[in-house]
């Protein structure tokens, strides 16, 4: 019986012995249903493992028990792990300690059934996450159905947690510690096919003879054998020597990725690396400690906040009567320039049959190719199979004359950023097109509002801005303009969703939120070289804060010239507080635009694909210093200058309800801009820090700055308001 | 036999729509292309320049000779491909090189005995993917191999390998010779060429005035309205669309033609790689409905199918079909040679046509071979293949016969004629016409 006095029970939680259901289809053959009430896709919860070990302890009484099956309410919907909202909120980490060894103690009542001859088979399918797979892993054999909603593995790290149940174990004893450490730190869930070729499961069968063929195989009918590792077993998960080699690259090339930030891996890793060296009771201890002290930490609260805000961004692309739009099936995107073309070739990924526009040919002969060109390499990896190659392929089409448009639900232009333009193909569009067509543009720096205006039906007109590369950047910022519908907006959200991006809502001001915030940032990084600090130290301030480049590398990826004309934009629109500063004037003018000429703050050589660490030698040359006034700031006024900068930026976009709260502001500045995650956003960040201590540096910047010289530049370090009734009131952005 | 004529009243059955893609020699820029790729493109621009769906079809006809092993049924593959929904049935049709034409009398036909009112007719060819076949005594001791139980076994049946067994079968030769009469299709033209006295040199000045003609009517725009850009599979970065068939020789002359050599029948032969058409890719779409029909769908039709016709003949004179069939489908139609205002014979061969054009003039020929007291008729050259044909422009095998039908339909409002006529040869002895007329605006 499972002392649960004290732990966390969910709402609704139904009376003893209701979650699992024994059933007996023969004799010597149970088939244990996890099927709790009160959840649609059961999670383990305290309820359920509860009810298990209860289960459990009653089997462990039938005298001739043979074989055990643990599966699903359905064959696709076995469990989803651990309840997430739980450790959102646990911050004890005694209590956490107990709940996780409450479930190692019922994971090793099935393990145990090994010794009494009984066989254990997991029948599992559909999402396997986590706690679900640790579950199976206490089984000796693991049953996957064969079908594309299966996807199995052990994502916890991404969550700034360990397996803790026994995963970091059980897992590198079955298929070995390279392929465990590779499935664990990489978090991701693999396909059934990927899982059965791992060795993750040991058979896959259609989900509908799921529970059968496991019942035979319980019953030993069915011979299914657990693949060994066999001489591989001796030579490296047991053999100190190599361990000791695979942990120490692990652990350099984990130190490198995350800097540090990141402890769950670290510890995963060392975990993992002698697994088979320590013994399953000693090691799984060794996780509950290790999960319980991480899962209680900031960095696991943060990334699970992220992780509940990107699922709560799913709900954009819904109406508030929770429908959904029609799902398109037919796109078009005008203009193939690169984000255009990059636009295009992602909806055909994602199974719109897209049709794309330009008046220069030679713009869509390249969009063509880049798109087939991206297939074949996804072809070569056998991440497409042919046939899924060929229709994606089939999906884009392209058309240098407007004909051919009439089907279209949903379009976007990306065409050159004038207004004039911007009308001139809407408008002209407009006519081949239905009344209810979505028109998005994806503009950056023009207003939503000012492009809809001469357009018929201008509430059908919204924002939809992709970040560069297109196929990278998890981020759209979803613009409503004065004119647009909910409709539209709720389209371009699901649009987003569909593309496999994070929508934000964001109103319509100058450099809608993501550039607006980057604005000051990237400026305070060119004032503060401009002042003579060290171009290296300013990068490695900003990657020691956890930013994944640096600020000068960032400019040179986006290109100048675009950084430029963005920063005029923002002046004009805000004033002096955003006057750019004037060094990368001669930087502009030499044609050292950044990455895509090849030179930039940095040298870029085109030969290679890895990141050039070496400043461009004409740098200081081209662009000297002008002072060195501010050389001899500490570590801390450098980064402050450029956080601060953008926070205050932050706290005016949140007065003036530019975004709706302030968790889509750190959902933007994680996914737009790639703010640290472990820290949890902009915003989670500076509460974090306090509004009183935020205000002190501001001042602490504002004052430091020299008069003379930079007057409007203190203009971005004025207090805004709601920061001090912050500070009165002793509360944070967030509740 | 059968033959069609539609006389006013009667179902009206029009050529609603029509595209190709442009004719590539084979091995060059659509080297890496495949029908299913390059057919459904086609269909899909089709359907979006016109506003159709797919569900709006009844059937999806589709010509092919040599389909691709990996695409059994071509015509279902690419109409699944264009997004034509499930429910509507598709089928490849062979008759040699008219097998884009029969795609189009297939629906003429469905369409008379009242099986639906819309298809999606066309041919598509990529010859540049017709495989190297591996010979018999390979696949015997391949099939051995695998019966095999042991290794031994196996290493007795791996040790009858000989270096031999690795030598090809080109499956393009093989297709282009005819089994029956034992003849290559050159051949056959040269035996033409020597029973209608076709010097070398007519041949020639044929040839270099298809390309001419081709080449003005490039450059004059013409094949704009039936030419989609495409660009073909295995582009490399930096490539652009093809906007033109890549057979035209531009200010080809024939003093050219002139220095190469017989191929087929060496060394006084008068049949040369020069003076015969192309080995090509391509394909052609076309919508063929009723009128009333092609009005529901929004569509204004090129053309209205007047006739069709196919003929048979002795295989080794295959050359001469276009006569055959053409006399068929006058009869039938009651039109005579002079009432078409363009006339497209398909330029297999120059002596091929060449033999064509007499046997039409000949009263010989006629009573003879068709068993008519007059000749068929003469043909004005003016007339005939305005634009160029075969020898200039390709002839992707399974496409050509939809190809010709869509010149001959865009001929009637740039020749500003009442009718003309798309008639081609086939390998095996057959011919096939059809004749096109304008309908009343």
């Amino acid at each position: 019986m499972m002392d649960i006095a004290g732990l966390p029970m969910p709402d609704g939680a139904p009376a003893a012995g209701a979650c699992v259901r024994l059933e007996r289809p023969e004799p010597g053959l149970v088939v244990l249903v996890l099927d709790p009430p009160h959840r649609s896709l059961a999670v383990l919860d305290v309820p359920l493992v509860r009810d298990l070990s209860d289960a459990l302890d009653e089997l462990r009484l039938m005298p001739d028990l043979k074989g055990l099956v643990i599966t699903g309410r359905t064959p696709l919907a076995f469990a989803a792990g651990a309840d997430i909202s739980v450790i959102e909120e646990l911050r004890d980490a005694r209590l956490a300690s107990r709940l996780v060894l409450a479930v190692h103690s019922v994971f090793n009542q099935i393990e145990a059934f090994k010794k009494r001859g009984v066989r254990t088979v997991a029948a599992v399918g559909g999402p396997v996450p986590g706690g679900a797979f640790e579950l199976s892993l206490a089984c000796s054999r693991i049953l996957l159905a064969d079908d594309p909603k299966s996807r199995i593995g052990l994502p916890e790290t991404k969550l700034g947690i360990l397996p803790g149940w026994g995963g970091c174990h059980r897992l590198p004893r079955r298929i070995g510690v390279p392929a465990a450490l590779d499935a664990i730190l990489k978090g991701s869930l693999m396909p059934a096919k990927v899982a059965y070729r791992k060795g993750l499961v040991d058979r896959l069968t259609p989900p509908e003879y799921l529970v059968r063929v496991a019942c035979e195989v319980a019953m030993g009918r069915t011979p299914c054998k657990r693949r060994e590792r066999g001489i591989w077993r001796w030579l490296v998960d047991r053999n100190p020597l190599a361990l000791a080699v695979i942990g120490n690259q692990v652990q350099k090339t984990i130190q490198r990725q995350t800097g540090g930030h990141y402890p769950a891996a670290s510890m995963a890793a060392k975990m993992v690396t002698w697994a088979a060296l320590t013994p399953l009771k000693k090691g799984t201890k060794r996780e509950a400690e290790a999960v319980s002290q991480l899962g209680t930490g900031d960095v696991c609260k943060n990334l699970v906040r992220i992780f509940r805000m990107m699922d709560g961004s799913k709900k954009l692309g819904k109406r508030s009567d929770g429908s959904a739009p029609d799902p398109i099936q037919h796109g078009a995107v005008l203009g193939a320039g690169v984000m255009g073309g990059a636009i295009a070739s992602s909806m055909a990924d994602k199974g719109i049959a897209t049709r794309l526009f330009d008046i220069s040919p030679a713009g869509l002969d390249a969009a063509l190719l880049q798109h087939r060109a991206e297939l074949t390499t996804q072809l070569k990896r056998r991440r497409l199979e042919p046939h899924s190659h060929d229709a994606a392929l089939d999906r884009l089409d392209v058309s240098a004359q407007m004909v051919g448009f009439g089907r279209t639900q949903f379009a976007i232009e990306a065409v050159a950023e004038r207004m004039d333009i911007k009308h001139k193909v809407f408008s002209e569009f407009a006519k081949h097109v239905g009344p209810e067509t979505i028109l998005a543009t994806n503009t950056s720096s023009l207003s939503v509002t000012e492009i809809a205006s001469p357009i018929p039906n201008p509430e059908r007109v919204v924002g939809v801005h992709f970040f560069n590369p297109v196929k990278k950047m998890p981020l759209v910022e979803v613009i409503r303009g004065e004119q647009t519908s909910d409709e539209a907006v709720t389209a371009g959200c699901a649009f987003a969703l569909r593309l496999g991006k994070t929508p934000v809502v964001v109103a319509d001001v100058a450099g809608f939120l993501v550039n607006r915030l980057l604005g000051p940032y990237l400026d305070e990084a060119l004032r503060l070289y401009d002042g003579g600090v060290e171009p290296k130290r300013i990068e490695a301030l900003a990657k020691k804060f956890g930013m994944p480049m640096g600020p000068l590398r960032l400019l040179d990826e986006v290109g100048l010239d675009i950084a430029a004309h963005a920063a005029e934009s923002l002046n004009a629109a805000y004033g002096e507080r955003m006057t750019p500063c004037k060094v990368i004037r001669p930087l502009l003018e030499a044609g050292h635009l950044g990455k895509k000429t090849g030179d930039g703050f940095y040298v870029h050589l085109s030969w290679t694909k890895k990141v050039s660490k070496n400043f461009s030698s004409d740098l200081r040359r081209l662009a000297p210093a002008h002072s060195a006034q501010e050389e001899f700031l500490t570590d801390q006024e450098v980064e402050d200058r450029m956080l601060m900068a953008m926070l205050a930026e932050a706290a005016r976009c949140i007065e003036e309800k530019v975004v709706q709260s302030a968790a889509d502001l750190d959902l933007a500045t994680v996914f737009g801009m790639g703010f640290p995650p472990f820290r949890g956003g902009l915003l989670r960040w500076a509460d974090e820090l306090g509004a009183a201590e935020i205000i002190r540096r501001l001042e602490h910047c504002s004052t430091a700055i020299s008069t003379g010289l930079d007057p409007e530049r203190r203009k971005r370090f004025e207090v805004p308001e709601i920061l001090r009734t912050m500070a009165e009131a002793g509360c944070g952005f967030h509740r | 036999m059968t033959t069609y004529n539609f006389e006013p009243g009667s179902t009206e059955i029009v050529l609603a729509a029509g595209l190709r893609t442009p004719q590539m020699k084979a091995g060059g820029t659509f080297a890496e292309e495949d029908a299913g790729h390059l057919g459904s493109g086609l269909a899909r621009e089709l359907f979006a320049r016109h506003g159709l769906d797919g569900s709006e079809l009844d059937e999806v006809l589709i010509g092919c000779v040599g389909q691709p092993s990996t695409q059994a049924n071509v015509a279902r593959v690419i109409a699944l491909r264009a997004g034509v929904p499930h429910r509507v049935p598709a089928r490849t049709l062979a008759r040699n090189c008219a097998s884009g034409m029969e795609a189009v009398t297939s629906a003429v036909t469905a369409i008379q005995a009242g099986q639906g009112s819309a298809y999606l007719c066309g041919g598509v060819e990529v010859m540049s993917s017709y495989p190297l076949i591996m010979g018999k005594a390979l696949t015997k001791m391949f099939a051995r191999l695998s019966r095999t139980r042991s290794m031994p076994a196996a290493l007795a049946v791996a040790s009858s390998f000989r270096p031999s067994h690795l030598k090809p079968r080109i499956a393009l030769l093989e297709g282009l010779n005819d089994p029956v009469a034992g003849m290559l299709m050159g051949e056959t033209a040269e035996l033409l060429a020597r029973e209608f006295g076709i010097q070398r040199e007519e041949s020639d000045v044929y040839a270099s005035r298809s390309h001419n003609r081709a080449q003005a009517a490039r450059d004059a725009g013409v094949f704009e309205r039936e030419v989609m850009p495409w660009l073909p599979l295995g582009a490399k970065d930096g490539a652009s669309s093809r906007h033109h068939d890549d057979g035209i020789r531009d200010g080809q002359t024939p003093k050219a033609l002139a220095r190469m050599k017989p191929y087929f029948v060496k060394p006084d032969g008068t049949v040369t790689v020069g003076n015969s058409c192309g080995i090509t890719d391509g394909a052609t779409m076309l919508i063929v409905s009723t009128a009333q029909r092609a009005e529901e769908l929004g569509l204004s039709p090129l053309a209205r199918i007047r006739t069709t016709a196919w003929a048979g003949l002795d295989p080794r004179r295959m050359g001469l079909g276009p006569v055959f069939a053409t006399h068929k489908a006058l009869q039938r139609s009651g039109c005579r040679l002079s009432d078409f205002g363009a006339i497209e014979i398909n330029e297999a061969f120059a002596a091929q046509v060449l033999s064509c054009e007499k046997a039409f003039a000949s009263r010989e020929f006629a009573q003879k071979e068709l068993g008519a007291n007059e000749a068929v008729g003469s043909i004005d050259p003016e007339k005939l293949n305005k634009n160029g044909g075969a020898i200039a422009i390709g002839h992707p095998v399974g496409a050509t016969g939809a190809r010709l039908l869509l010149t001959a339909a865009h001929e009637l409002e740039r020749s500003d004629c009442d009718m003309t006529l798309a008639t081609l040869c086939i390998g095996g002895g057959q011919g096939g016409a059809v004749i096109l007329e304008r309908r009343a605006s």
